[in-house]
């Protein structure tokens, strides 16, 4: 046998030990020294080549121990991955702040803007990944550079692809890139380090619930959260469909780096995932929920600790048309008191519910009520309301969206529209009324969308806005057997305008992929 | 076309296809729509923001992704990191539905 083999005949031994279940218990740097350094040297004590080097979020040590076990073989038993990936992110995550830039990657939101991080990251990296993938990660320049190192020997063709082919592709990447990264992101901040020495909050208590879901359903609510034996996080959600009937759910949560609550559970008897972060003081969740085989598909939540200070989180509706009437739900805190809650100047409220997190009111608005904001007020909080006279503008929301075709081992990839409708105010500004009612439809985006017969094969637009595309796989029926990929324009038009009041977005209905990381 | 000669197996069987009425079939799964290395047109998107100008259909070309490690964030390489992404399944247009993501849901 080559002596260089032996190295690697010892990590291999080290990388299998014989009886995993024990090192279970193990602390997590003990777990790291048992697991990791077969082939991470410990130059240090609890200083690993590589793994000390670096900062990610959970999910981003999720994807890197997965690398471990696909690339190198790493026989790692799912306690001592899930131990790793809680002790990796504890001591090695990112920051509240750190973190927030890129939070919609991690809350896995369809259709965002990626964070714009110049033109040479955004060609180095963007090409493949979102920016927010880079913008939560945390090295230095060194170790940014063995990250370029990794890419040439795993993805080596990305140098003959174009930005790769066309440009000293390496020589950018090895020299100029690392410093700049390095600079964005470095291991040590001040951030940091001031959040390893803070308490962690502590999330255990009662707590009222809003939450949104693209496509016109609203939720308020309480959650009762408390901590199991084990330290971890229990859910109880007892909540109200705005305009239908009630909702439970539960969840079981891990908490990371102190605020990184992590949950899977039910929620109207649908599967849950929950990405929310906890705000540093403690009293505010917030984050997205989303279905595990439709990440696309899911709600924003909001939480705040039922004692907090008095704020209103959220009145729904939260536009009125003038002549009209509605029952308009405020959530919140300190909503409670003995003075009657005001809707502002030309709403009449009839009081239905009133409790200190919850008032339900019968609210109706003078037909010669002046258009403009009012302030809800009630107890020691208050919020907003929009009294209106007409829709003057509609904005369709995403402006740009990708919808992907599914079939076989893979999901389809939805797309939810929504109609943000505006109102021009007498002084000339214009106020967002909010999601409002719209008739949707899909067109050819342009003349070779309408060649191709795009709408007819691409799938199809339901009522609520939501795109459902069509089966993958060549479809003979089109032109070179194509995908029932489409270009189209998605149109929505206000049904509470008088006039042909329309908003455009744009519909990329595309093919699959087989590559789902939890960051994109 | 009796002047042209078929250097490859591929341009042999697009003859006998030709000779046999049956070149506007082969011709629809051989040769991909607007897909070239040497374009890159993007594997979801192409550059001008549409589909025009994608690989039509992308099964077509698919494993000429997989292999070369072209797309790798989105299409399993066999380079390196999934090198049995495909096995057993030698036809992407007929094999598709049999493709796993690679990235566990957990």
């Amino acid at each position: 046998m080559p002596i260089r083999s032996v190295p690697l005949l010892l990590a291999l031994l080290v990388l299998a030990p014989a009886a995993p279940a024990a090192a279970a218990t193990e602390s997590g740097a003990a777990l790291v020294r048992t697991w990791c350094s077969g082939c991470h040297r410990e130059r240090a004590p609890g200083q690993f080549e590589r793994i000390s080097d670096i900062r990610k979020t959970p999910e981003g040590w999720v994807m890197t121990l997965f690398r471990m076990r696909q690339v190198h073989h790493l026989a790692l038993p799912d306690e001592v991955h899930d131990a790793l990936v809680r002790h990796l992110a504890d001591t090695q995550g990112l920051a509240p702040a750190e973190a927030a830039p890129g939070r919609f990657a991690l809350e896995r939101r369809p259709n965002v803007q990626d964070l714009d991080l110049g033109p040479e990251l955004g060609v180095m990296c963007g090409r493949c990944h979102s920016l927010a993938r880079v913008a939560l990660q945390r090295r230095d320049a060194d170790e940014w550079l063995k990250h370029m190192h990794f890419h040439m020997g795993q993805f080596p063709s990305l140098e003959y692809q174009a930005s790769g082919r066309d440009r000293p592709w390496w020589e950018i990447a090895s020299t100029k890139l690392p410093a700049e990264l390095a600079a964005l992101y470095p291991l040590a901040t001040p951030a940091w380090r001031d959040w390893q020495a803070r308490a962690k909050p502590e999330l255990a208590g009662r707590w009222v619930v809003v939450g949104h879901v693209p496509g016109g359903r609203d939720f308020y609510g309480t959650a009762e959260i408390r901590r199991d034996a084990a330290g971890e996080y229990r859910a109880q959600y007892a909540l109200t469909e705005v305009g239908g009937g009630a909702l439970a759910g539960e969840s079981h949560a891990i908490v990371y780096t102190g605020f990184e609550w992590r949950g899977r559970g039910t929620l109207g008897g649908h599967a849950t995932r929950e990405i929310y972060a906890a705000s540093e003081d403690g009293r505010r969740l917030t984050g997205r929920w989303f279905d595990p085989e439709h990440s696309e598909e899911g709600g924003d939540f909001t939480a705040l600790r039922a004692d907090a200070p008095a704020e209103v989180l959220a009145v729904l509706p939260q536009a009125l048309k003038v002549g009209t009437g509605a029952h308009v739900v405020v959530v919140g805190t300190g909503l409670a008191g003995a003075a009657a809650p005001s809707f502002g100047d030309g709403a009449r409220a009839v009081v239905a519910r009133r409790e200190a997190n919850v008032l339900e009111a019968d609210v109706t608005v003078a037909a010669d009520a002046a258009p403009g904001n009012r302030v809800v007020s009630a107890g020691a909080a208050s919020g907003r309301l929009v009294v209106y006279r007409q829709i003057d503008a509609l904005e369709v929301r995403p402006a740009y969206g990708i919808a992907r075709v599914g079939g076989g081992r893979i999901a389809p990839v939805t797309a939810q529209f929504e109609a943000i409708g505006a109102t021009r105010l007498p002084g000339g500004e214009l106020v967002s009324l909010g999601p409002v009612a719209a008739e949707w439809r899909a067109e050819p985006f342009d003349e070779e969308a309408k060649r191709t017969a795009d709408v007819d094969f691409a799938g199809r637009l339901e009522a609520n806005g939501r795109y459902r595309p069509a089966g993958a796989g060549p479809n003979p029926k089109r032109e070179f057997s194509g995908n029932n990929v489409g270009n189209l324009a998605i149109v929505a038009r206000a049904r509470d305008a008088g006039d042909a009041l329309e908003g455009r977005g744009h519909l990329v209905v595309t093919v699959q992929r087989w590559n789902t990381p939890p960051i994109y | 076309m009796s002047e042209l000669k078929p250097t490859n197996r591929k341009a042999e069987l697009l003859l006998d296809a030709a000779a046999e009425g049956r070149a506007a079939e082969v011709y629809a799964m051989d040769t991909v729509a607007g897909c070239a290395t040497t374009f890159d047109p993007g594997w979801e998107v192409d550059p001008f923001g549409g589909v025009a100008s994608l690989c039509q259909p992308m099964e077509a070309d698919l494993y000429g992704c997989s292999d070369p490690c072209w797309w790798p964030a989105q299409v399993p390489d066999t380079m390196n990191t999934y090198p049995d992404w495909d096995a057993g399944k030698p036809s992407a247009q007929n094999d598709w539905r049999e493709l796993d993501a690679v990235f566990p849901k957990k």
